[in-house]
């Protein structure tokens, strides 16, 4: 079976900020040939690197954000480069690009030009504050967009974990993968619509708006009542302070355990059976429990006493699964690492393992984030070397002779 | 004015609640399709309870405010699928869509006698979106997820924070927000795939699942390397590194200082500005902006390396120039220099001050039949010949009963009285609002 994009040509112009589209549309089904200046993308020297010896084709970060594409290196400044390019946009169903506002209109591959010839074309320009405003040049990264976005004001400390914390960013590069999420869903909309009407059309997204869009209920907060929320340890941001809910182990992780619908009788109750099961109940079990005055007057003792004391006892995933099977919605707060154990995630197949012939190795990675029944999500295969399919592109494709790709590369167009 | 929209003619049948599922459905809304959000008041979780209602206002269940914004673009039919009328209406109705999607459990929808083979038989291409917290299938497909808990679970908590202390993790419930994103992608992802082969499918997606593709780089720097992020100095922070500790990439790109947030006047709880030098040539222009001070031009601040190992002393320095601008002062002479800086931003910074999502119009009025006009967050994306807008406002709970009952499946009013009173429309013992009194009539 083929994955549910087959047969789509999508051409990626894309750095930090877009590779992960890339990567999604690819591991989809379509066929992205990612387009890098000659030498090869910037990405490539972000660790961290195989066994950490610093190399373009080394980085896991380059070939995690860059799994089943085919990779080519044209350079669009050369009226050569640009001559190819737009070969290869007449045959495609998409361009997704992270160029400067103004960049690719100012070598004269702007989408009206380039749906001359393909009026199907999709042409998607994924940037920081998207082509228009008076932030559109602002330089950025992951960091700035969280500051701006929203995402820091909402994350940090309480005063008693950390006095006098930084609002805080949540690490491993989420901007970028929201402003991709929202630019994969338009280029797929747009999809669906050339489906029905025959038609392309050219997509701005804005990096910034994605991470602005990203917070819950913090921008209803403020529009609806006027507040602005603050800082928790481990849980939500809010108005006044709420009860923790991120608690120590035995094993020094910790566990997130929520009351859903809050402290009341029957919770206790329940409370009190998965905490007996070890004999760490407490005075759980005593009837005055059944009465809600007194739940409510004893919060205090039950959450911060007895319950952090059971977590304190356990390591945190035998407190999460024993939780789960007796219905609390609680989970182990887990490092990256600790899911390889993950026994539901190997009963998904969740792990692939991806090639890499030129090291005569192979490695896990890890896989996609739905499963489609009727047309598979999976990675085809590991990110491209640098110009590893200049040949099948650019002689078997477009149809140039050995001699001019090396006359091209003679004078760096690839 | 009319102008044609991506998904115009797609009907998606919305048994979505609480955020992660009606966050997706929004989006699928804002490219016009229609979608019929399936609600029951007895059971209903979105609408209440409600911590967003405006002060002046009674909480019931159309004042949430959360809930106007995460649904707009929506229709609501108010049905109790649990009863065999109930049932027979929303068959009629999956019939005539393209699109079910739904966030219960994971056995919920079959019970109902609506999983994926009963869906087929109604509708054979149909495409199926189940967004449950752990997936269909696995062992512990039973279990339940809000947003912090897949993010615990999933490693996404433990990349948030300062070494040595709690993560810090997530403010809110990030994976509803994401959640919601890959329920949209799977339901778009899935139509296009039918309309190019006629062939439906159900698509398994999984909050907690979701969430660890999100953290790639670090799950290979262990699969790979074999170095796990339970670690000396990670996380770090809003730093690309924690000095002292060994120089490893911390998987939010460049290993560089300055890299953090700095106060900014006049010191209070949001005012903070985010700088960061990715070059010698930006950590330079950073010092023109700061006015040359005798402190930055130390040859241990002018090599990346010495910024990195002296990054206390470095930032405290910045600080104490942030300190005499407010953060838009701070990233208005950074910008203009070259220097990557942004202000730390607030809801209410976002709605009031930003100047670029002014520009954008990010936050457009529009009005609401039981809450008034206020601000509705807009898209983040403008599609030249398909504009995605907020084009009706999040609706009433039961708003578009009759529309839907009589006008689309043909059902006659009678049918429609005769389901208020004995309980398929709406609860027999429920007060009803009186546009559903009028409805009725």
């Amino acid at each position: 079976m083929t994955g549910p994009l087959a047969g789509l040509r999508v051409l990626e112009l894309a750095d930090e900020k877009g590779q992960f589209c890339g990567k999604l549309l690819g591991d989809l089904g379509a066929d992205v040939v990612k387009i890098e200046p000659p030498g090869g993308e910037p990405c490539r020297r972000v660790g961290p690197f195989l066994d950490d010896v610093p190399h373009p084709e080394r980085s896991l970060s380059f070939w995690y954000y860059n799994t089943s594409k085919r990779g080519i290196t044209l350079g669009l400044e050369s009226a050569d480069g640009r001559s190819l390019f737009r070969r290869l946009a007449a045959a495609a169903d998409v361009v997704l690009e992270t160029f400067r506002p103004g960049f690719l209109p100012s070598l004269g591959l702007d989408y009206e030009s380039l749906s001359e010839q393909n009026p199907g074309l999709i042409l998607c320009s994924l940037t920081p504050f998207g082509q228009t405003g008076p932030w559109r040049d602002y330089l950025t990264s992951d960091l700035l967009h969280m500051a701006a976005g929203g995402e820091m004001a909402s994350c940090g400390y309480d005063e008693a974990d950390v006095a006098n914390a930084s609002p805080i960013a949540p690490g491993g590069g989420n901007a970028w993968h929201m402003g991709c999420h929202f630019a994969y869903m338009a280029i797929m909309a747009a999809l669906v619509h050339r489906t029905m009407a025959g038609q392309g059309q050219c997509i701005d997204v804005s990096i910034h708006e994605a991470c602005a869009l990203t917070t819950e209920s913090a921008v209803a907060n403020y529009i609806y009542r006027g507040e602005v929320l603050r800082r928790q340890t481990g849980r939500h941001h809010a108005v006044g302070v709420t009860p923790r809910t991120q608690f120590r182990a035995k094993d020094g992780t910790y566990v997130t355990a929520l009351i859903a619908g809050g402290l009341n009788p029957k919770n206790v109750a329940n409370l009190a059976a998965l905490m007996d099961k070890y004999g760490l109940a407490g005075d759980l079990k005593d009837p005055k429990y059944q009465d809600a005055a007194v739940v409510t007057a004893n919060a205090l003792h039950i959450i911060d006493g007895v319950l952090a004391h059971f977590i304190a006892s356990l390591p945190a995933e035998e407190v999460y699964h024993a939780a789960q099977e007796r219905g609390f919605t609680w989970g182990a707060v887990r490092a990256p690492e600790a899911l390889l154990e993950d026994a539901h995630l190997h009963d998904r197949g969740f792990w692939k393992q991806v090639d890499h012939p030129e090291l005569g190795r192979s490695f896990t990675y890890p896989g996609e984030a739905a499963i489609f029944n009727g047309s598979p999500w999976q990675i085809s295969k590991r990110a491209p070397l640098i110009g590893e399919h200049n040949v099948e592109i650019f002689c078997e494709e477009l149809g140039l002779s050995r001699g001019e790709l090396s006359v091209l590369a003679e004078s760096r167009v690839i | 004015m009319l102008q044609p929209r991506a998904l115009e003619g797609i009907r998606v049948v919305d048994f979505s609640w609480v955020r992660a599922g009606p966050w997706a459905t929004r989006w699928l809304g804002a490219f016009g399709a229609e979608i019929i959000k399936i609600e029951w008041p007895e059971t209903e979780r979105g609408r209440l309870p409600s911590s967003t209602t405006p002060q002046n206002l009674e909480v019931n269940l159309n004042t949430s405010g959360n809930f106007a914004d995460t649904n707009v673009n929506k229709k609501s039919l108010s049905l109790n699928v649990r009863t065999p009328k109930g049932l027979e209406v929303v068959k009629r109705l999956i019939a005539l869509s393209d699109i079910v999607i739904e966030n219960f459990s994971s056995r919920v929808l079959h019970k109902w006698g609506l999983g994926y083979p009963e869906l087929c038989k109604i509708k054979p291409d149909v495409v199926y979106v189940s967004m449950s917290g752990y997936g269909h299938t696995g062992r512990n497909h039973h279990y339940t997820t809000f947003g912090p808990v897949a993010q615990a679970v999933s490693g996404l908590t433990h990349l948030s924070g300062l070494p040595g202390v709690p993560p810090a993790g997530w403010g809110w419930s990030y994976m509803d927000d994401t959640g919601g994103m890959y329920g949209a992608m799977c339901a778009l992802t899935g139509l296009y795939h039918r309309n190019k082969t006629g062939q439906g499918q159900h698509i398994d997606q999984a909050q907690m699942v979701s969430s660890i593709p999100l953290n790639g780089p670090a799950l290979l720097d262990f699969t790979v390397n074999g170095r796990g992020s339970n670690r000396a100095g990670f996380p770090p922070g809003n730093r690309a590194h924690w000095p002292d500790k060994p120089l490893v990439n911390n998987y939010r790109g460049p290993t560089v200082a300055p890299h953090n947030a700095y106060r900014t006047d006049p010191g209070g709880y949001n005012d903070w500005c985010v700088i960061v030098c990715q070059s010698d040539e930006e950590w330079r222009r950073l010092v023109q902006v700061m006015g040359a001070p005798a402190w930055a031009a130390a040859e241990k601040f002018t090599t990346l390396a010495g910024r990195l190992q002296h990054q206390d002393e470095l930032d405290a320095q910045i600080e104490r120039w942030t300190l005499t601008l407010d953060k838009y002062a701070v990233t208005e002479r950074c910008q203009d220099a070259g220097v990557r800086a942004l202000p730390v931003q607030s809801a209410e910074d976002r709605v009031e001050n930003d100047p670029q999502l002014r520009h954008r119009e990010m936050y457009l009025p529009m009005q609401h039949p039981a809450l008034g006009t206020h601000k509705v967050q807009n898209a983040p994306f403008k599609l030249s010949a398909t504009p995605a807008v907020n084009h009706l406002p999040a609706p009433l709970i039961g708003q578009h009963t009759q529309e839907i009952v009589e006008g689309l499946l043909g059902y006659s009013h009678r049918d429609l009285q005769d389901g208020f009173d004995n309980g398929i429309f709406w609860p027999a013992q429920r007060a009803r609002f009186p546009y559903l009194e009028d409805m009725i009539r």
